[in-house]
């Protein structure tokens, strides 16, 4: 662990961008799985993998 | 050997994947197994638990040895352990041997605070939430994938399904072994390797803010595993009416919709992740500190602070999910419950955007403890649900008589504006070393 540098100082490498759209990526597939799932188990088809 | 601190991040990940996929691969296959054996519910109660029962110790143990032997060596030896027994279930014709096999493949599970140890040993402090987030978040995803896709691949052959498990578990157990590198500097490793005694251990495990940080992956992480195995049965019998109302009139729909409604809340704990990890680099880059009581000048005073955030948030959804209960209403119960997943999120990635940063020579030890202790919690929980009056009532009980004092203890333990983990129980003695 290396020790915090001030706000100033803050110089993220390029592997940071990369790592944030990734997160951006796996909050957008949470949100779809889950509003997709939701919407056939509020309208009686079965939810998301399972089948009614 | 050459290497870079994201390629360290890409293999601890796909190692905590594997081991995830692995720690939860029992439980897809049960039906499967319950048939082959022609188990009774208890049994199969009894094998379905047995993938938690080694998770406190052993993340203990774990932690402590990725300090001591470095985190290449700790992940590749869970690994290969895991993946030989897992290859050996496969060949099983005994019940009683399987489920000895099956209790030790879920020791995968503790591979957790081995790889929080190997990222914190690469990645700089302002980066080290993301990082965190990324390596966990993705990693606990193997638990939903595992559910969502092993009994889809292989059907009703659960020999094969561990069978390819192990083999896959070695195969990155080697990897490990030839690419992965415990720290980014020997200097670096050295130091946290002569920090691995037992005196060291114990002044991490009697620090408030250790216990305090403890307590919270309880209220996130603890929380988030124990719903999983008591969702279901709350949506069932909470909402009975409900969901035959949707349709869902057989017993087989009914653990569908239920099922579903209890999903979402782990799979957005788990996505979610990495963002909170994020937002507590962001707190820090910009120095948001709007929480009364907790510390503002300590370098990392505004983790602290999206920490505690994210732990008045859990207790507010848990009060919310009663709430939603009481109105009978399912669709208001499933809106609060995305959002609790949410929060519980925001609880587990804040927690590890600071365990390396107060204990950045013992990171392993320290993960371990807060790590191993806290899953302990995950079998109280459902126990406080299922004992009010009322089916509703027991997230309100859990958030009044255990969260709020937690959340209590978080703020008076992160209240020092100077080195908070020199205060603690045993100090004096503990403090001959620490000198």
């Amino acid at each position: 662990m290396h020790t915090q540098p001030s706000a100033e100082e803050v110089q993220y490498e390029s592997w940071y961008k990369y790592g944030v759209a990734c997160l951006l990526l796996e909050m957008a597939i949470s949100i779809a799985v889950c509003g997709y799932s939701l919407y056939l188990t509020f309208h009686g088809w079965g939810g998301f993998p399972g089948k009614h | 050997m050459s290497t870079h601190k994201v390629e360290q991040l890409i293999i601890a990940t796909v190692g905590f994947f594997w081991c995830f996929l692995m720690w939860f691969s029992t439980a897809a296959f049960s039906p499967s197994i319950a048939a082959h054996y022609h188990l009774n519910i208890k049994a199969l109660g009894l094998l379905a638990s047995s993938a938690i029962w080694m998770a406190p110790a052993g993340r203990i143990i774990a932690g402590w040895a990725s300090d001591r032997f470095g985190a290449p060596r700790t992940f590749a030896f869970i690994l290969l352990v895991c993946g030989a027994v897992s290859i050996a279930s496969a060949y099983t014709a005994s019940y009683s041997a399987l489920f000895v096999e099956r209790v030790i493949v879920a020791i995968a599970g503790v591979s957790f605070v081995v790889g929080i140890q190997h990222v914190a040993q690469w990645f700089d402090a302002h980066e080290i939430g993301t990082a965190e987030g990324l390596y966990a978040g993705t990693g606990n995803v193997g638990a939903g994938a595992g559910a969502l896709l092993l009994p889809r691949i292989f059907g009703l052959n659960y020999q094969g399904a561990f069978l390819w498990l192990g083999v896959v578990a070695i195969g990155i157990a080697v990897w490990y072994l030839v690419r992965g590198q415990s720290a980014r500097s020997s200097q670096a490793r050295e130091l946290v390797r002569s920090r691995s005694d037992l005196r060291g251990t114990l002044f991490v495990w009697s620090r408030y803010i250790a216990i305090a940080l403890m307590l919270a992956y309880a209220m996130s992480f603890g929380l988030e595993i124990s719903m999983n195995a008591w969702l279901p049965s709350y949506f069932t019998r909470g909402f009975h009416e409900a969901i035959l109302a949707l349709g869902f009139n057989s017993v087989a729909g009914i653990q569908i919709a239920a099922g579903t409604f209890a999903a979402v809340q782990s799979f957005t704990a788990s996505l979610f992740r990495p963002f909170s990890g994020f937002m507590s680099d962001l707190f820090q880059r910009k120095g948001w500190t709007p929480l009364p009581f907790i510390a503002r000048n300590l370098p990392y005073a505004p983790r602290l602070h999206w920490l505690g955030i994210a732990l008045l948030l859990i207790v507010m959804a848990m009060a919310g999910l009663t709430v939603g209960g009481m109105t009978g209403s399912l669709h208001i119960s499933v809106s609060v419950l995305v959002a609790l997943g949410v929060f519980i999120s925001f609880g587990t990635g804040g927690t590890f955007a600071l365990v390396p940063l107060l204990f950045p020579d013992r990171p392993g030890a320290a993960a371990g403890f807060i790590g191993g202790v806290s899953t302990a919690a995950a079998i109280a929980y459902p126990l406080i649900f299922a004992s009010g009056s009322n089916i509703h009532i027991g997230y309100a009980y859990v958030a009044l008589f255990l969260f709020l004092p937690f959340v209590l203890f978080y703020f008076w333990a992160a209240r020092h504006e100077r080195h908070p983990e020199e205060h603690g129980l045993l100090t004096n003695a503990l403090a001959f070393e620490e000198a």
